[in-house]
């Protein structure tokens, strides 16, 4: 049951290593992106010395809200896929094909716009958390029956449309006459505009999510050879799916509720990471989670420097990105005959 | 083709009971079955017309969020500008806006409903001939060009901003008033300086969040009424930056149904602007 950080091998560090210098770059360079240019080191400066001047303002409430979040929901998203297909032995598995994200969108919806957002601002991410949590327990039991790989799937999508039809029900009910074309930012997720305070909110939860899921990859690792060779090495599974599941719902139900849902990211990311660090669940949390924020980050880069205006959603662009190569990476897989 | 498309319409027509052709210019000098299909037609046909003229108004007219002849629409029968509806009211006189419920407008057409589209205007000089057209459909000139004096009076009484301010409308969305817009010549009436001529925008009239920050507005323009349903267009404009600028500079409230439309009531926003802004002169 250890389960420190510290990974076992020199290659798994090495490429921790690389992704998160990546992942520093390319916070940097979305601190760095904007609509308005202005001096950032200045600003910086200005920030460091407490002087609330405009650029300082704009670096603190927009520009580095937005590359935060964009690692942090990137990160959760990477780490939940690399979690999900090492515990359910399905390299479809995804928060996004499984609904997860779906759900997390409906209650994030359900608490905003019922407007308990408002009065208790913590509701928001709550909301995110408790929709992501029942999409998962739903999973789960579906799992537990021993479904097929496929049957699970299928589950998945059916919750994920039904979470779908739902929010655009909940929008299309709501009498601001804004709420219903703002489903393209619940289904499709956007990090514009965001505001340190959602990153406060959404922090502390992802956080223990991650936590919760890092600490399984050793059971992931020993669950390769089967859920009796595991309970013999002395995992407990009951905990081990308790602490998935829980920490799968709180880092993508709290990203979900203020970033919408990001579709792609957690299904692409461990097969990008798999060649680098081999097929070992437990090897592949951390880089997934790296590569994942990497990926976010980048997709959210190129919605602001493409011409598009108003930008695109985040999630065209890590479908446009993530689905090609998925396809290239499944027909690479039937050609070898694995 | 046409003439294989005009044969359904014409059937309808006299299933209907209308004679189709030259149906219009039949038509009485006073409309008395007026159906509205655009909430800125709701809003000069209510004001303009006897309420027996009124057949139905849209579904938004009784909405006092949005619509400021919302105690004048109480009751009255409303719909949603389907065609099935308007046919139903057998109007002598409908009442379309030019970018609005297009389907339904152009079977009205074909069946050959009177109807009059109103475009959008971009000057007072568009409000004023707005004003007396809609009176003249109506039959009711004299309370047209009485509702274009009484503006003409309001506008008059307006004193400008001594000094031009640099002003910034801010919409839900982060949607502001573009140039060459009638919301601009609001704002050139009152005064002000609309920078949102200098800004970044996208082709909807988006403002970045970053550009509104560095704009220098000396007057931030925004609808500060009761906070209604929660909608993340409406959130935006209470983001840490906007709240920044409020404390920074001077905001005044303007609802937005006051010049959502062109109106008689586009004078009482000149007279709020250019009073907000003598106020920031001021001190």
């Amino acid at each position: 049951m250890n389960a420190r950080f510290p990974p076992r091998d020199r290659i798994e560090r090495r490429v921790v290593g690389i992704l998160g210098l990546l992942v520093l770059v390319l916070t940097l360079a979305s601190v760095a992106v904007g609509y308005a240019p202005f001096d950032i080191p200045a600003a910086a400066g200005d920030l460091l010395a407490g002087r609330a001047t405009l650029p300082a303002l704009v670096l603190w409430e927009l520009r580095l809200p937005r590359a935060l979040l964009g690692g942090l929901v990137g990160f959760s998203l990477g780490l939940t896929g690399a979690a999900m297909q090492g515990y359910l032995r399905n390299p479809l598995a995804d928060p996004g094909i499984l609904g997860l994200s779906s759900a997390a969108a409906l209650g994030a919806v359900l608490v905003f716009y019922g407007g308990f957002a408002a009065s208790f601002s913590l509701a928001l991410p709550l909301g995110g958390i408790a929709g992501a949590a029942l999409a998962a327990l739903a999973l789960n039991l579906v799992a537990a029956r021993g479904g097929t790989t496929l049957g699970l799937i299928l589950a998945g999508v059916a919750l994920s449309s039904l979470a779908g039809a739902l929010t655009a029900l909940a929008l299309n009910l709501s009498p601001n006459p804004y709420a219903a074309l703002e489903i393209v930012f619940w289904l499709m997720g956007s990090l514009a505009d965001r505001s340190m305070n959602h990153v406060w909110l959404c922090l502390p939860l992802m956080a223990a999510g991650w936590a919760l899921m890092l600490s399984t990859g050793r059971a992931l690792d020993a669950l390769t050879l089967g859920e009796d060779t595991a309970a013999s090495l002395g995992f407990h599974l009951v905990s081990v799916r308790l602490r998935l599941v829980t920490g799968a719902a709180l880092a993508v139900g709290s990203g979900v509720a203020v970033s919408g849902a990001i579709g792609f990211v957690g299904l692409v990311v461990p097969h990008l990471v798999r060649p680098l660090v081999g097929a070992r669940p437990g090897a592949g949390l951390w880089p997934s989670g790296l590569a994942g924020a990497a990926l976010v980050l980048a997709a959210d880069l190129g919605v602001r420097l493409l011409a598009t205006r108003p930008e695109l959603k985040l999630g065209v662009v890590t479908a446009l990105v993530g689905a090609p190569f998925l396809i290239v990476l499944l027909l690479r897989q039937r050609g070898r005959g694995a | 083709m046409a003439r294989r498309r005009a044969c359904p319409a014409l059937a309808m027509a006299a299933w209907l009971g209308f004679p189709a052709a030259g149906w219009a210019a039949e038509a009485p000098a006073h409309p008395v079955r007026v159906v509205s299909m655009n909430l800125c037609a709701d809003e000069l046909v209510l004001r303009l017309a006897d309420r027996e003229q009124v057949a139905a108004v849209t579904a938004l007219a009784d909405d006092p969020r949005g619509s400021t002849v919302a105690r004048e629409a109480t009751g009255l029968t409303v719909t949603r500008g389907l065609s099935e509806e308007i046919v139903a009211l057998r109007p002598d006189l409908v009442v379309a806006g030019a970018f609005t419920t297009r389907t339904t407008v152009g079977l009205l057409k074909r069946i050959g409903f009177p109807l009059l589209e109103l475009g959008v205007p971009n000057d007072f000089d568009g409000v004023r001939a707005q004003i007396r057209t809609v009176a003249a459909a109506l039959g009711q000139d004299a309370r047209g060009a009485a509702m274009v004096a009484a503006f003409d009076a309001r506008l008059a009484e307006v004193v400008a901003a001594g000094k031009p301010l640099r002003a910034l409308v801010m919409r839900p969305n982060a949607f502001t008033v573009a140039p060459g817009s009638l919301g601009d010549a609001i704002l050139r009436a009152a005064g002000l300086v609309n920078v949102a001529a200098e800004l970044g925008r996208d082709r909807f009239g988006q403002v970045p969040l970053e550009a509104a920050a560095f704009a220098e507005a000396d007057l931030l323009i925004l609808d500060e009424g009761e906070p209604g349903h929660p909608s993340l267009a409406d959130a935006l404009l209470h983001h840490p930056v906007f709240d920044a600028l409020r404390r920074r500079g001077r905001t005044v409230s303007i609802p937005n149904r006051l010049w959502t439309c062109p109106g008689p009531q586009v004078a009482d926003v000149v007279a709020r602007l250019a009073a907000a802004a003598r106020g920031r002169n001021a001190p």
